[in-house]
């Protein structure tokens, strides 16, 4: 179980100073951090994997504490088992799909070859073992996206974040790619924080729905629930 | 006798060249990623020799490392030795003369991979030290190798301040460019033409190695 209680700062370019303050938790199963661009979801998922620090608050997974500002913890990143899934997929350019795959598996006493043949293995889970020789830029947006999955969780994280990932691909595709991350966090069991601005994702996916709002936790609950109310605001 | 100052110039540009390569890209990494005060006033020093006349780069290594220089005039008592007019002159020369175009090129280059791809290796688990070798100079490699190229001809062209320096003594500090120029002065026209269509070789194909590396089709 992921707890998430910070306030953070931020200086924009655009829209001056503004102020993060969230707090929500996240059981097993699929969490929606829902809310337009400018709300806080990506800072706040950025928060979890430590690429940036909260002034002040406290995030823990399970038993473990990555960061509390009372005692001054602050796990780095490397140690946060946080399997990361970024909105442009950050696949590396020069490694092959397997390549990339094998790079995020953090077990260093297994041999090239045992690696490998995960990473082969974890590719053909996600039904795109045909492409695993093929470097990113060969690929189409859906087996992008299928290898950026594969490749966090070949890392045997405690916890995934996803940050957008179906914006880049079309529709159909997302269809499909949306049931691939239902059966992915199933199969694997642990928390998956999902971060977008699209309700059809939203609720498609969520079993639980925390919605932003100019750096703020506005509404938390179902999907039924939290899009009856969003549909009535407006 | 043509092949005395191509000996010493392999040897003088081949030294250069890889303690530019390895200190330049050092430096460019930290002027890349740094943040510290200063930053950009070190960036400048490790310029100026791009902009200074060479003669006056030359000038200020007297200063410091001549017989009675800064650091030259310590060293010599206590050792009796003074680099002035050897071939480790001639090095120094060319290190200090083409490092800037190394920390330009491997600077630009370092900057210009997306950061977002060493924030994903990160978050992989791999340190600092493992992204930067596996992920931050492959994907930097083409401007880091260009710079490489660029400086070793820079190093190769080297004249005012190896002149100044390491002087011009047959056989032992005259480099190429010296030897063309003391072939031109002493009327020894066929001399100077072979050499210096040998340099023009080796320049040529140098420029010709770099716009490949630099124009290739793969953009990360």
């Amino acid at each position: 179980m992921l707890q998430v209680a910070i306030k953070k700062r931020l200086e924009s370019d655009k829209s001056g100073s503004f102020a993060l303050d969230i707090t929500f938790r996240a059981e097993e199963g699929i969490t929606i951090l829902f809310g337009q661009s400018g709300s806080g979801k990506t800072t706040t998922l950025r928060a979890i994997a430590g690429i940036v620090t909260p002034d002040s608050g406290r995030i823990t997974v399970g038993e473990e504490i990555y960061f509390d500002s009372e005692t001054g913890a602050n796990l780095s990143i490397q140690k946060r088992r946080v399997g990361y899934v970024f909105q442009d997929y950050a696949l590396f350019p020069h490694m092959t799909a397997e390549q990339n795959v094998a790079y995020g598996i953090k077990d260093n006493s297994a041999a090239v070859a045992s690696r490998m043949d995960r990473a082969r293995a974890l590719l053909t889970l996600f039904k795109i073992g045909h492409v695993r020789q093929r470097y990113p830029q060969n690929m189409s947006g859906g087996e992008q996206q299928r290898t950026a999955l594969a490749r966090a969780l070949a890392s045997d994280p405690a916890l995934v974040l996803l940050d957008e990932p179906l914006s880049a691909v079309d529709a159909e595709t997302r269809t499909q790619l949306l049931d691939e991350v239902v059966a992915a966090q199933e199969r694997v069991g642990i928390p998956f924080i999902y971060v977008t601005h699209n309700t059809v994702e939203a609720v498609r996916l969520g079993s639980h729905v925390v919605v932003l709002h100019e750096g703020t936790v506005k509404q938390v609950g179902g999907p039924a629930e939290v899009f009856n109310t969003f549909a009535n605001e407006r | 006798m043509i092949w005395e100052p191509l000996k010493l110039s392999l040897l003088v540009v081949t030294v250069a060249t890889a303690i530019i390569a390895t200190l330049g890209l050092a430096l460019g990494l930290l002027l890349a990623k740094g943040r510290f005060p200063g930053q950009e006033l070190l960036a400048s020093f490790f310029t100026l020799p791009l902009v200074l006349p060479p003669t006056v780069s030359g000038y200020y290594l007297i200063v410091l490392l001549g017989r009675h220089g800064i650091i030259g005039e310590p060293v010599y008592n206590l050792t009796g030795w003074t680099v002035a007019f050897t071939w480790q002159a001639a090095v120094i020369a060319a290190i200090v003369l083409a490092l800037p175009l190394m920390v330009l090129s491997a600077r630009a280059a370092i900057e210009s991979v997306n950061p977002q791809f060493e924030i994903a290796s990160y978050t992989l688990g791999k340190s600092w030290l493992a992204t930067f070798f596996l992920i931050t100079l492959p994907l930097a490699r083409r401007g880091i190798l260009a710079g490489i190229v660029l400086s070793f001809t820079r190093a190769l062209g080297e004249f005012g301040a190896t002149f100044m320096l390491a002087g011009n003594i047959p056989g032992k500090t005259q480099t190429m460019p010296l030897a063309i120029y003391e072939a031109v002065i002493s009327g020894e026209d066929k001399r100077a033409q072979i050499l210096a269509l040998i340099l023009t070789g080796v320049s040529i194909a140098a420029v010709y190695f770099t716009t490949k590396l630099t124009k290739g089709t793969i953009r990360y």
